[in-house]
């Protein structure tokens, strides 16, 4: 008998998907031998919208909404870029505020993708109680910048509150507590057999293959590839507050679990830093003038590197806006992953990339 | 293993994350951003909070019975659309007269009914705007 080959779609609805993304598997038996994707299901035309109906300066509020989980690194990816062509100078306490508030969003952003991977290796009440911690983090975000998801809180010139002695207190409160409780998870993802066991081997991506696929973020950091924005960019001064790259090895979900705790645990780390340090100043300064010129900004959202280019004429109106998403750019990295995996392991691996479509389709 | 056994047990005798809402009301954060409110009699009538709104949820438009205040030459009348409004405060910190013409509360808007015809009316405000 020949060999058969038969496609079996996932997506784009499944039970194990939070967003709609569809792959196509070719699958031998059980081996799924090629991968077809799709992404588009969740596009709103923001590129558009940000050249056609808002002016320059409400634009950080459009691609805020690109993504909830996301919407700080978004908007001050924007931001940033848009101060560069205003040739304003940001105040170190903003700059401050604004890696604060990123560093918490990576932290409940890892914690959100943490936890879908302990659902999927059928650890509901792992998944129950990360999100349930995750929920501090909301918290504190929410007392620093007036809301729970869409927090709108970058803005060009600065940002747009000030912190004040008793949120300080209640983040150090919050971060404490997150720091113990990811020791704890640590402890499990490492010795529970459900998410060590199950996890290691499966869903790997050499470094061969990160490198040859150019994978971003966590994902190629697992599979050892020291690439991270914060260390190669200096729009924000993460030398000052304690950055550290971790590498894992093996680059299978397992791996992916521990860079990010320990991500988590270096994190809070800086946010730490970021309070203890944080300059005296003014926290907006005003900027004047129309973009004019191109600018090209890369920071590190919590999955990778996030892309915003923009092209002003003079105008309030912006003539280009172009997002370059981490999970777009690390899509053919996925298709590598799948390749050679049995297929029910297809959702545990997908989970572990973390990916968001909103901000691929945006 | 063991820590994932013992977590499991102690879990089951820890209280739950989730509050018993309605007997519990929900927290409020201090300085929520909620609802923006204008105070006419300081409004100067610049529009700066108009230009600054990034969804447009401010609108001035013209009317027939304009109010007193002496600022009011071209007979505009302040609407506010508060299920557009993002919460953001660009209006608040573009006013010359925070505080006293514009402000931002930490009131929640209502529920947007139909009876309230509230896109209807905002229909009708962006109409007259844009005529
Ligand atoms: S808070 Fe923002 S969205 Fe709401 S009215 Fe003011 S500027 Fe507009
Ligand atoms: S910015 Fe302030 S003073 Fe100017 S029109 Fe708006 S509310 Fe009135």
């Amino acid at each position: 008998m020949g060999r058969k080959i038969i496609d079996i779609p996932l997506g784009s609805q499944h039970i194990s998907l939070l967003e709609p993304i569809k792959f196509r598997f070719a699958c031998e038996n059980e081996k799924i031998v090629d991968v077809s994707s799709d992404v588009g299901f969740v596009h709103r035309g923001i590129e558009k919208a940000c050249t056609t109906k808002f002016a320059y300066d409400a634009v950080p509020y459009v691609v805020a909404r690109i993504c909830g989980l996301c919407a700080i690194t978004h908007s001050l990816a924007y931001t940033t870029a848009a101060e560069s062509l205003l040739e304003g100078v940001v105040t170190r306490r903003a700059k401050y505020l604004r890696m604060l508030l990123v560093e918490l969003d990576r932290i409940h952003s890892h914690m959100l993708c943490l936890s879908h991977t302990a659902e999927n290796a059928g650890f509901e009440a792992m998944f129950m109680r990360i999100m349930g911690d995750r929920e501090s983090v909301m918290d504190i975000q929410e007392r620093i910048t007036g809301n729970r998801v869409q927090f709108d809180y970058v803005s060009i010139g600065g940002v747009n509150r000030d912190i004040t002695t008793d949120i300080e207190k209640e983040i150090r409160k919050t971060l404490a507590f997150i720091r113990e409780k990811t020791h704890g998870y640590l402890e499990e993802f490492t010795t529970n057999w459900s998410l060590s066991l199950k996890f290691k081997g499966v869903g790997v991506l050499t470094l061969d293959e990160a490198y040859r696929y150019n994978a971003i973020g966590p994902l190629a950091r697992a599979a050892g590839l020291a690439t991270d924005v914060r260390s190669e960019t200096d729009y924000l001064p993460y030398n000052e507050i304690g950055y550290e790259m971790r590498v894992g090895e093996g680059g299978d979900i397992y791996s992916r679990n521990i860079v990010r705790l320990f991500e988590i645990l270096n994190s809070i780390t800086m946010c730490e830093n970021i309070l203890g340090g944080l300059p005296e100043g003014e926290i907006q300064t005003k900027m004047k003038g129309k973009p004019t010129g191109e600018a090209l900004v890369r920071l590190e959202a919590p999955r990778g590197e996030l892309m915003y280019y923009i092209r002003g004429e003079g105008k309030a109106m912006l003539s280009r806006v172009r997002i370059k998403t981490p999970t777009f750019a690390s899509i053919p990295a996925f298709i590598e992953v799948f390749k050679g995996s049995e297929y029910a392991d297809a959702p545990a691996i997908l989970a572990s990339f973390d990916p968001c479509m909103s901000c691929t389709a945006k | 293993m063991w820590y994932s056994v013992k977590k499991a047990f102690t879990n089951l005798l820890s209280p739950p994350q989730t509050i018993d809402y309605p007997a519990t009301p929900i927290k409020r954060v201090e300085r929520y951003r909620g609802l923006i409110e204008y105070g006419e009699e300081h409004c100067i009538y610049c529009l700066k909070c108009e230009k600054a709104c990034p969804p447009g949820a401010i609108l001035f438009t013209h009317t027939d019975t304009p109010t007193e205040n002496p600022k009011n030459k071209k007979s505009l009348a302040y609407d506010y659309n508060p299920h557009l409004c993002i919460y953001c405060g660009e209006c608040v910190r573009a006013c010359p007269k925070p505080n006293e013409a514009l402000w931002q509360s930490e009131k929640k808007p209502g529920i947007g009914v139909k009876e309230d015809r509230v896109n209807e009316r905002w229909f009708e405000v962006e109409g007259r705007k844009g005529s």
